[in-house]
């Protein structure tokens, strides 16, 4: 897969947006809520930061291609209050 | 005939090749290896052997071995053997220059699943202290990745829950997506002792493996569902389990969560789960999967074995989750004869798992992000350490492509011939300014490679290496290090040279740092290990010896949990261009991509990768067993002989990738487990025709084998 | 639990698998020993330090009884039973030695010796060399006869070759392709003197579903079944056979 990447990120927009739908569609059978906490959480503890970065990018450009649930839990990724330890198991409702 | 050499000594050590890790007595006369036998007192093996761990091991001095480092300026020019220290001064020095101009997170590592757990450790230590990040990645990656994703999630470990004897006690069990009669020939012998006596067994593969039937052993349900399908096949199971209410309850409420129970079971309990719906979907019969679920559910005892047919898909991950929630919902955990198994497929990739070989986690499985255990790093290591997660194998070749990830150190793999979407591997490595690799052979990586290190096989060191019961035990030196150093010795020069101090006099005092900074390998000791013969983890305080069976009381995090796994169809489709599904696999005789195998007297039994095809769809395109056929998909094409072949059905395919010349991995996607990135290898879309132009190789092995040792 | 396989221990061959039961007590050669119930007078004997002569007997493998070296002595027992497959009772007398049992194995060792390549005898270091010498037969009083000694070896697999002219048909080979590996590769071909060890359908060991697992070669006694890597010299049989 080619595609133009901007300096800095660490691979095609498109197979961000592959990954990130396909995250997507695990944790899609899950309630609204735990589902968006379940991607973030994901996210923030498999992904490289500068991955992180491309799909924010993405996202800020349109987010075309992404599922919306995708899209809702990578914005919780800026939550500076909802940063804690990475976790195992299913997603669970947000500790407030 | 005369009589033969009696050996003089022997030592005890494991085998290096596959996950059952047998347990061996190196005999020798002088210097030389003249034979290997099994250990009685292995607890892996029992006294048991296979083709390859008895009789494969010439390749330790075969001629190809590296003996002397090299160096070269361009991937065009030929190497420059130089003295180690100028070769790994050289290659630390490029590596800072790579840093100071890219960034801190332009280089990575990649540790061996046949080295040593000391070797494993010293990789992860040199990325996280002496590069300063958490690029650092294992061969686990590619295969059993998912397992740790997906029985973590599930169970709370991501390792088999018991030891192989279990298997003795087993009154059903269900493989899926593993062929263990090939892949770990040993335990599969102990697995039909069992079966000899009456257990009954299930088998979920696309092919008619030997597994499936063979002398004295037949499957009860044989269930050959189409690639990619495990997770719909799996829901099925689970659909019937829950409909019929063959699930414990008992055990649900007092191990596990019930209402994450009742989620789970309205999904898997839906009418898109109903065996009728999905029988036709995936090509089985749907009377059979209730047979199967049936038999499962009622034991008493059912143990699940399963391999990379399960995880090196789309869904690897989800599916391995489907084996953990079938397990509790029928309370089959927490003692013998039970379980969920990986069978992991390297020597010590099960080391490589516990030790924090990987991008987002330390040894443990515990996250890099997580301050607490980072704090136990830094204060033993001396230094900050990295706070996020690093880049994953296919992800660095990503970065590579677009340019911002240049430099690498590879300790005993070949990328190029093992990860999936080989013209992608390559083009990475191109973009790459320093590649260091480690390793006993020339391979199709060094090809790509700026700095070659000797590496040392298994009997040129001491250290130890997990098998996949969590067993660790010993690997003794049996003769000294071909090139003058063992792999520990190597990377401990590169800390060094990177400006990390480091020291040790012995690989036992790196055990004790791993015990010191892993809470289930606390009371491992090289004392310890000599004077019980082998020990599994959990072994810390309440184990003191260690622990055979996992989940007994407790789970890791207290109670399970049951994981939504929906199914999701792979992107990978047929296509009337590409009407055949392709999956992958293993021979008995060869190990891996056959580094070390094709370089001994088992190319005899499989001198080359052959395209196995059933007697319908090669009529139809007019072939014949033996001939010369392109096999093609959307990636790439290669040429491979044809078999005609009863264990494959229509519409499927099958090869094995231990030959490079046949480059397996050139049509393989880049397709991944959403998780994991595991890549999708058992699943691609091909098309077969006679091949327009036979290839110029010979039908033989082309590799010699060596001089006798 | 499972005391066949996790009971072995390197350095010792009990020659009957150990088992879980509750504990019997005998005598073996005025020796008290407690061993699991369902355990083997041989099994009895090795672990009073008074071991039995064998030949077709390994504690890997279940008894089969038909070398008839390992006949023993028991109190109140008629003849010389195999201690291999006589299950152990509580209290029972056993005798290892005794000029009858002596020149009983010394017959049976003798007709073996018949069918056997005499010049291999000295030097040899196999578990049926060690057995000769531990009953201290050297020699047999028979003349030349029908004998084994010409038979081809079969060198197709390139890491083991079996020599039938060394073969004493214990059928441990057998055995060990059945009960330990599980591929039933092998049969004991024909019967009497005619019988043979056969791969298959008396196919090569390479042409048949042997996968080289090595576990026929570690079973067998007498190096008919060894590796190739013990010759560094290469393995074509040096001299003729004489009787």
């Amino acid at each position: 897969m080619s595609g133009i990447v901007a300096s800095g990120m660490v691979m095609d927009p498109e197979r961000l947006v592959l990954m990130a739908n396909q995250i997507g569609d695990f944790f899609a059978p899950y309630p609204p809520g735990p589902r968006e906490e379940g991607i973030r959480n994901h996210l923030r503890t498999y992904w490289d930061p500068r991955m992180r970065a491309g799909l924010r990018a993405l996202i800020a450009e349109g987010g075309v291609g992404l599922y919306p649930h995708v899209i809702a839990a990578a914005v919780l990724l800026d939550e500076p209050l909802r940063e804690r330890k990475g976790y195992y198991g299913p997603p669970k409702p947000p500790e407030i | 005939m005369p009589n033969p050499q009696k050996p003089e000594h022997s030592v005890i050590t494991t085998c290096a090749y596959c996950g059952v890790g047998c347990g061996f007595k190196a005999e020798t006369v002088g210097d030389r290896i003249v034979r290997m036998t099994p250990w009685k007192e292995g607890k892996a093996n029992h006294g048991h052997s296979c083709i390859k761990g008895r009789f494969a091991f010439d390749y330790y001095n075969h001629p190809d071995r590296v003996r002397h480092p090299a160096i070269r300026q361009s991937i065009d020019e030929p190497w420059q053997e130089v003295s180690w220290d100028v070769a790994i001064a050289h290659a630390a020095a490029e590596l800072q220059r790579i840093q100071r101009v890219h960034g801190r997170a332009s280089v990575g590592g990649v540790s061996s699943s046949r080295c040593t757990n000391e070797e494993i450790w010293l990789m992860q230590k040199f990325v996280r202290a002496g590069l300063g990040n958490n690029n650092i990645d294992n061969c686990a990656r590619i295969c059993h990745s998912p397992t740790q994703f997906g029985l973590t999630s599930t169970l709370g470990a991501g390792a088999a829950s018991q030891h192989f004897d279990s298997v003795l006690q087993a009154d059903v069990i269900l493989i899926v997506g593993a062929n263990p009669t090939e892949g770990h020939p040993v335990f599969a012998s102990l697995m039909k002792r069992r079966l000899r006596q009456g257990a009954q067994l299930i088998v979920v593969d696309p092919r008619r493996t030997e597994s499936v039937e063979s002398a004295h052993v037949k499957a009860a349900v044989h269930l050959p569902l189409r690639p990619g399908t495990n997770v719909a096949l799996l829901d099925a199971l689970a659909h019937v389990v829950v409909r019929e209410q063959l699930y414990d309850e008992a055990f649900i409420r007092a191990r596990c969560y019930w209402p994450e129970f009742e989620q789970w079971m309205a999904l898997v309990g839906s009418d898109r789960y109903d065996p009728d719906v999905i029988g036709p979907e995936v090509g089985v019969e749907p009377d059979a999967i209730r047979a199967a679920a049936r038999l499962y559910a009622r034991g008493p005892n059912s143990a699940i074995y399963y391999g990379l047919g399960v995880t090196e898909h789309s869904q690897g991950s989800t599916g391995v989750m489907c084996l953990g929630n079938l397990a509790l919902a029928c309370g089959m955990l927490g003692r013998e004869g039970v379980g969920v198994n990986p069978l992991r497929g390297q020597g010590n990739v099960q080391g490589g798992s516990c030790l924090g070989s990987w991008p987002h986690v330390f040894s443990g499985y515990r996250f890099v992000t997580d301050p607490d255990t980072r704090n136990t790093f830094e204060a033993e290591w001396g230094l900050r350490l990295d706070d996020e997660p690093g880049l994953r194998l296919p992800n660095m070749f990503d970065a590579a492509v677009a340019g911002t990830f240049k430099g690498m150190y590879i300790m005993g793999e070949d990328p190029v011939q093992s990860d999936p979407n080989q013209q992608h591997t390559i083009a990475a490595f191109r973009q790459m300014e320093c590649v260091i690799v480690q390793d006993i052979f020339h391979t199709e990586t060094t090809k790509y490679a700026h700095v070659l290190l000797p590496g040392s096989s298994s009997l040129e060191k001491e250290g130890t290496f997990t098998n996949a019961e969590r067993r660790v035990s010993r690997v003794r030196k049996v003769i000294e290090p071909l090139a003058g150093l063992a792999d520990w010795e190597v990377t401990v020069k590169m800390m060094n040279a990177m400006g990390y101090a480091v020291h040790y006099d012995h690989p036992s005092q790196i055990l004790d740092e791993i015990a010191r900074l892993s809470p289930a390998y606390r009371g491992m000791s090289y004392d310890l290990i000599d004077r019980v013969g082998s020990v599994q983890w959990p072994c810390d305080a309440h184990a003191p010896e260690g622990t055979e069976v996992l989940h007994v009381t407790t789970f890791p995090r207290g109670r399970a949990n049951f994981m939504l796994t929906q199914f999701v169809p792979t992107a990978e489709r047929t296509t009337d261009r590409f009407p055949l599904l392709l999956t992958t696999g293993r021979i008995l005789s060869q190990y891996n991509v056959g580094t070390q195998t094709r370089r001994t007297a088992n190319v005899q039994w499989h001198g080359e990768d052959v395209l196995e095809i059933c007697t319908d769809d090669a009529e139809l395109r007019g072939v014949k067993d033996g001939d010369w056929i392109t096999l093609s998909s959307r990636v790439g094409a290669i040429t491979l002989r044809a078999r005609i072949s009863p264990r494959v059905h229509a519409g499927l395919v099958y090869t094995t990738f231990h030959w490079a010349e046949s480059k397996a991995n050139a049509i393989t996607t880049e397709l991944s487990d959403w998780a994991t990135n595991c890549p999708e290898y058992k699943v691609t879309a091909v098309e077969v025709v006679r091949a327009a132009v036979v290839p110029a190789r010979s039908a033989t092995a082309a590799q010699t084998v060596g001089a006798p040792s | 639990m499972w005391a066949e396989v996790r009971n072995l221990r390197e350095g010792i061959d009990l020659g009957t698998p150990p088992r879980d039961g509750a504990p019997v007590t005998l005598t073996v050669d005025g020796v008290e020993v407690t061993v699991a119930a369902r355990s083997s007078v041989m099994l009895a004997a090795a672990q009073a330090r008074r071991p039995v002569p064998k030949l077709c007997a390994t504690d890997m493998l279940e008894a089969f009884g038909s070398c008839r070296v390992c006949l023993v002595e028991i109190e109140g027992k008629r003849g010389f039973p195999a201690s291999c497959t006589t299950p152990v009772e509580p209290g029972m007398v056993v005798r290892t030695e005794s000029p009858h049992l002596h020149a009983l194995r010394k017959g049976v060792l003798e007709l073996y010796l018949s069918d056997f390549p005499v010049r291999e005898i000295p030097d040899g270091w196999s578990e049926f060399h060690e057995t000769l010498q531990r009953v201290g037969v050297t020699s047999h009083p028979y003349g030349a006869g029908r004998n084994h000694l010409h038979a081809p070896v079969d060198a197709s697999n390139p890491y083991f070759l079996f020599d039938p002219a060394k073969c004493i048909v214990c059928s441990r080979c057998v055995r060990a392709c059945e009960e330990v590996q599980g591929t039933f590769a092998l049969t004991v071909d024909g019967r009497g003197f005619e019988s043979k060890i056969a791969a298959s359908q008396d196919q090569s060991f390479m042409d048949s579903e042997c996968v080289s697992c090595g576990a026929c070669v570690q079973a067998c006694p007498s190096h008919a079944l060894v590796e190739k890597s013990l010759f560094p010299e290469g393995y074509d049989r040096a001299e003729s056979a004489e009787a």
